[in-house]
């Protein structure tokens, strides 16, 4: 069973959930897709486990024709998806006939798709995961995005499903319909570093998301907050910066003062660096920062630790059969 | 300062910082990775990854399996019970890394920078000049003259920043700035008072002043060094820089390439107490140096 790309899209790449886990500490980041949520309903659909390889698809997505049949679902952002140029539903499983041709055009709303198809993509694993990290070359195809010409193996299903199924409504990540975000971050681990004054200007400015953005990190521009004392009167060791620090493991999600602009660490991050990280994004609001679109605005809101386990716990009770209508 | 009790603080939902010291010392980092080591014994269940750097350890948990509050407990715990730092033990191998140093594909690197970026002396000039030292030989000299500590391998994949045991082989550098879009893969850097070999075409701020032949990140796990892992230095490592010629460096490529290149390490371990014994006797031998200067 194969799939030959036509057209590779803008960097279609080959994700799996969770990822390359417990690599941290050897440099290598988690890669797999940016947003689970929608990533894992897509696997859900066509009968695949949650986390098994597919593609994510950003802003443009490809087009490739099956040279089998095959059971496919979109879900995630919409790209317009057509099966031989007639548009086609998203959140539901779909049979593709052997020869026809699926394209993905550009964004129309969110801004990435996931395309799962029934007994995933066949790639090697490499250290525990087959997700694509592309600076590293690691993973997916080569450890690069898709390119024109390609052919993908896909697996064999291990429990067939049938077409027409679908994501209940009310499962489905809402995106917001006024290109503004509202994202809740925990406060942390350097939250110190930032004056109370500045904490209270971080969260009210509204923060543009530039499109100098990708997996590796998304750039901010906004204001410039005020940092604390610390900042100007520490050791040299700490490095010249106010925002330099003596390295720490960045987490993901964590919101990086790289200078004066924010970078919010993205699943193919670098693991450790020099600069502040005052304020992290939890795992449960990834989801909308995968579909927000250059130029689109993010506002912050302070949240709990608990309280963003327990957003992320909702979450991974949505990512379940439970989700699925047939 | 090493801090008596740890300070932690969250990192969103899934990791927290632990922080040990106020300062990047290698007595701050030993520290630290003796507590790393102690939490890989204990196998906390519930904790999936730690990040060992300077003075603190990234911590990743699944709050499923392990709530904050009970790890940021048992964190402080652990890290009062450990035995005083002057008693420290650490399992460290030493592992030999020939480099050519002054190389002709970082010279490449640095000419590129200097047509495309920005006009700067040729690094290992300019380290030698920062550090009052005569020419690019004496910084060879000093890069060489001592072990070197792995502080942490982390960033990109398998690259370790690492730190010289003994003071006097200290080189102290600005970085890149700005920095550098592209590092050819082996280049030896130094930034700061660090070492760090660089593992895949990466952007990099570090002075290059080398390169070696031999890989310490091999995905493809193809030599037999890299048998049970991709990542040949681990943190608490020591790593001894060897200069080598163009033929050595040539030979050594061919036999990475032959897949039989075989890496000289050596088990081991550190002592604390050695190396602040060590470390004393520098210090009062520098002050009888003095002395006979006056």
């Amino acid at each position: 069973m194969t799939i030959t790309v036509l057209k590779p899209g803008l960097e279609t790449t080959v994700q799996d959930y969770p990822g390359r886990q417990g690599m941290l500490r050897d440099g290598v980041p988690p890669s797999g897709p940016l947003d689970d949520w929608s990533f894992r309903l897509a696997n859900l659909l066509v009968g695949n486990d949650p986390g098994a390889a597919a593609l994510e698809c950003q802003f443009v997505g490809p087009t490739m024709r099956f040279e089998q049949a095959a059971l496919i679902a979109l879900c995630g952002g919409n790209l317009s998806p057509k099966l031989d140029l007639v548009p086609i539903p998203m959140w539901t499983s779909l049979r593709v006939e052997a020869g026809q041709v699926l394209s993905l055009g550009g964004a129309v709303s969110g801004a990435r798709a996931y395309l799962a198809i029934s007994g995933g993509i066949d790639v090697p694993i490499v250290m525990g995961s087959r997700s694509t990290y592309v600076t590293a070359r690691l993973g997916g195809i080569e450890g690069r995005p898709l390119a024109a010409g390609q052919t993908l193996a896909i697996g064999r299903s291990s429990a067939p499903v049938g077409v027409g199924r679908s994501v209940l409504a009310a499962r489905r990540p809402p995106l917001p319909n006024d290109k503004t975000h509202r994202i809740s971050v925990v406060p942390g681990p350097k939250h110190d570093w930032v004056t109370s004054a500045g904490h209270q200007q971080f969260y009210a400015t509204e923060w543009k998301l530039t499109s100098r953005s990708n997996r590796v990190g998304f750039r901010l521009q906004g204001e410039q907050i005020e940092f604390s004392p610390q900042a100007y009167e520490k050791d040299p060791e700490n490095g010249d910066h106010p925002s330099n620090i003596i390295d720490i493991g960045y987490p993901i999600g964590g919101i990086n003062w790289a200078g004066e602009t924010p970078i919010i660490l993205m699943h193919d991050c670098i693991t450790l660096g020099g600069f502040i990280v005052p304020f992290t994004v939890p795992s449960g609001e990834f989801w909308k920062l995968a579909q927000a679109r250059p130029g689109d605005v993010l506002r912050f809101t302070p949240v709990s630790v608990e309280s963003a386990q327990r957003v992320r716990r909702a979450i991974e009770e949505i990512c379940s059969p439970s989700s699925i209508e047939d | 300062m090493i801090y008596s009790e740890l300070q932690i603080a969250p990192a969103g939902d899934r990791h927290l910082l632990a922080t040990l010291a106020d300062d990047a010392s290698l007595e701050a980092n030993f520290v630290t990775l003796n507590f790393t080591a102690e939490l890989d014994k204990l196998a906390i269940d519930g904790l999936t990854d730690l990040v060992p750097s300077y003075n603190s350890i990234l911590v990743q948990y699944d709050f499923n399996r392990l709530g904050y509050d009970d790890l940021r407990g048992e964190l402080i715990r652990i890290y009062k019970a450990l035995p005083s730092f002057s008693e420290l033990e650490i399992a460290s191998r030493l592992v030999t890394i020939p480099v050519l140093y002054s190389d002709p594909w970082t010279k490449d690197c640095i000419e590129d920078y200097r047509s495309k970026v920005a006009e700067r002396e040729y690094d290992p000039l300019f380290v030698a000049r920062v550090n009052n030292l005569c020419n690019p030989e004496e910084v060879v000299a000093r890069h060489t003259g001592c072990e070197q500590w792995v502080v942490t391998v982390s960033s990109f994949p398998g690259l370790p920043i690492l730190r010289p045991l003994d003071p006097r082989c200290e080189l102290l550098s600005p970085k890149y700035n700005p920095p550098r879009t592209w590092t050819p893969v082996g280049a030896i850097g130094v930034g700061g008072t660090s070492t760090s070999i660089y593992t895949i075409p990466s952007p990099g701020g570090y002075n290059l002043i080398g390169r070696t032949p031999v890989p310490v990140w091999d995905p493809s796990q193809a030599l037999p060094a890299f048998k049970d892992s991709a990542i040949l230095l681990r943190a608490s490592d020591r790593v001894r820089f060897a200069s080598i010629s163009r033929e050595e460096y040539d030979h050594i490529v061919n036999s990475v390439r032959e897949k039989s290149y075989a890496y000289a390490i050596e088990p081991g371990v550190f002592s604390v107490s050695t190396y602040r014994t060590r470390l004393a006797a520098l210090a009062s031998g520098a002050v009888a140096e003095g002395r006979r200067k006056i």
